[in-house]
């Protein structure tokens, strides 16, 4: 009962991102075009790994997919709010080749693709973590942008990859102890959801209110 | 009950990539830290710079100002003095001539007092212009009483002045808000062809504050132009050195207002 209170306030809040996000960007077109599609992807596949659950579906699946479309997406994003060249050239770069390993990977074992795939997981998750530093070196003399956001990002990451790593592992697992790892994971889910809400508080808010006055 | 045994390739595998995870994270940190320190320093620097910039500058008005004043001081000295002194040394010398009658050493000798007289009169303006004797003795509340006796008397400009505090001797705060006053009030007459000026100064809750007017023809203060001159930047240093602020207003045709504190 807890932990799908747990699950479902992740959604909601996802949800509220999602709706402030694309209030500030389609209303006052001010929020970056790449994080509201990040947050419709999130959301997307969220909903898809739950109807698959619903249905009695393995949904690994969506999990490599959400991966891959979390780095491609957030790469794009801070691609986009960076202005130094050889940091966008970076960005191109890895980009294109991590996605080209794992196509490469997907050519010769695909049954990866089906379980909690490491070398993937490890690599998107390294690149975002990259990007988001990328990110916070710009911001040490610069206003900041997306800050609590990418706060919560490293956060969120950094700790969310080891459960996803032991994910094989803990199938394996007595079902207590293996619900476990995914409720701590949930729980870093809304706090990294919390964060994105509080960083479009801080700085979408308080000028949509100060423009209507 | 537990049926699925894990394989231990698996496992070393999940150990294998989460070492090499943080490893990666850690070298990446380790990075990142090299670079920030860098750039903040680099900006720490570029900060020190602007703050020498800004000495430099100061440095510079200082010294333009300075020559200004001797350049104005050696004209005062060289028109009011010295051709004076020249004339009373070509009569002297025309004294000691031969052959000269009562009447002509009468006159030359006139000539000489009058000259040396003048003289005296103008050297006395002059060390008065530069510090005003009785500024020095009582205060600068006597002395802005005689700065605006001799503006009264000399320019053709009406004064209002009143004094709501009891200055403490502090002669060298005061000497600058006497400079401070002595700066406007010239630029009232020069610039602004006031023939009003009001200057009041009051005690605002423990604060004391000066306020000064007049009926001149003012200027735009919006217009940061204005704002640049370098007895305007010369007023601003001052009432920097007194820890006070200062608010110019000024509309074209209606005077201005200065309110500052100190």
């Amino acid at each position: 009962m807890n932990e799908e209170l747990l699950i479902y306030s992740t959604y909601t809040v996802l949800l509220i991102n999602l709706i402030v996000y694309s209030y500030s960007f389609f209303r006052k077109g001010k929020a970056n075009v790449f994080f509201v599609s990040y947050l419709a992807f999130c959301f997307t596949m969220q909903f898809s790994m739950e109807l698959c659950y619903h249905l009695g579906m393995t949904n690994l699946i969506f999990v490599n997919m959400f991966f891959i479309g979390q780095m491609i997406l957030l790469g794009i994003f801070y691609n986009s709010l960076t202005q130094i060249k050889s940091q966008k050239i970076f960005i191109k770069i890895s980009l294109t080749i991590a996605l080209l390993v794992l196509a490469i990977q997907f050519y010769i074992d695909s049954s990866e693709f089906f379980k909690f795939n490491l070398f993937e997981i490890t690599l998107t998750n390294l690149l975002i973590v990259i990007y988001a530093l990328f990110h916070f070196y710009n911001m040490l003399t610069e206003n900041k942008s997306y800050y609590y956001t990418t706060v919560g990002l490293v956060f969120y990451l950094l700790a969310s990859t080891v459960l996803y790593l032991i994910g094989n592992f803990s199938l394996g697992l007595s079902s207590e102890l293996k619900y476990l790892t995914w409720i701590l994971n949930a729980f870093l889910i809304l706090i990294y959801q919390f964060f994105i809400l509080y960083d479009w508080i801080k700085s979408f808010y308080k000028s949509s209110v100060n423009l209507k006055s | 009950m537990n049926t699925h045994s894990i394989p231990e390739k698996e496992l070393v595998a999940i150990i294998l990539y989460i070492s090499l995870f943080f490893i990666i994270v850690a070298v990446v940190l380790i990075i990142f830290f090299y670079f920030s320190r860098k750039k903040i320093i680099q900006k720490e620097l570029e900060k020190k710079d602007l703050v020498l910039q800004y000495q430099k500058e100061q440095l510079h008005a200082i010294i333009v100002t300075q020559e200004e004043e001797r350049k104005r001081i050696a004209q005062d000295l060289h028109d009011d003095i010295s051709s004076k002194l020249n004339i009373v040394s070509l009569n002297t010398h025309l004294l000691s001539a031969p052959n000269l009658t009562e009447a002509e050493t009468i006159e030359i000798t006139d000539n000489i007092i009058n000259l040396t007289a003048k003289a005296l009169e103008n050297s006395r303006k002059i060390a008065h212009n530069l510090l005003p004797p009785v500024f020095e003795k009582f205060g600068l509340n006597a002395g802005v009483e005689e700065l605006c006796e001799e503006f009264e008397s000399s320019k053709s400009v009406k004064t209002y002045y009143k004094n709501e505090i009891d200055f403490d001797d502090n002669i060298d705060r005061h000497l600058h808000i006497f400079r401070i006053l002595q700066e406007l009030m010239n630029n009232s007459l020069r610039h602004g062809k006031a023939t009003e000026i009001w200057i009041a100064f009051k005690d605002n809750n423990g604060i004391n504050t000066c306020y000064y007017e007049d009926n001149g023809i003012g200027f735009d203060s919006k217009n940061s132009e204005n704002q640049k001159g370098l007895g305007m930047k010369n007023i601003d240093s001052r009432v920097s050195f007194l820890n006070g602020t200062i608010k110019i207003d000024s509309e074209i045709n209606k005077g201005i207002a200065v309110i500052f504190t100190f």
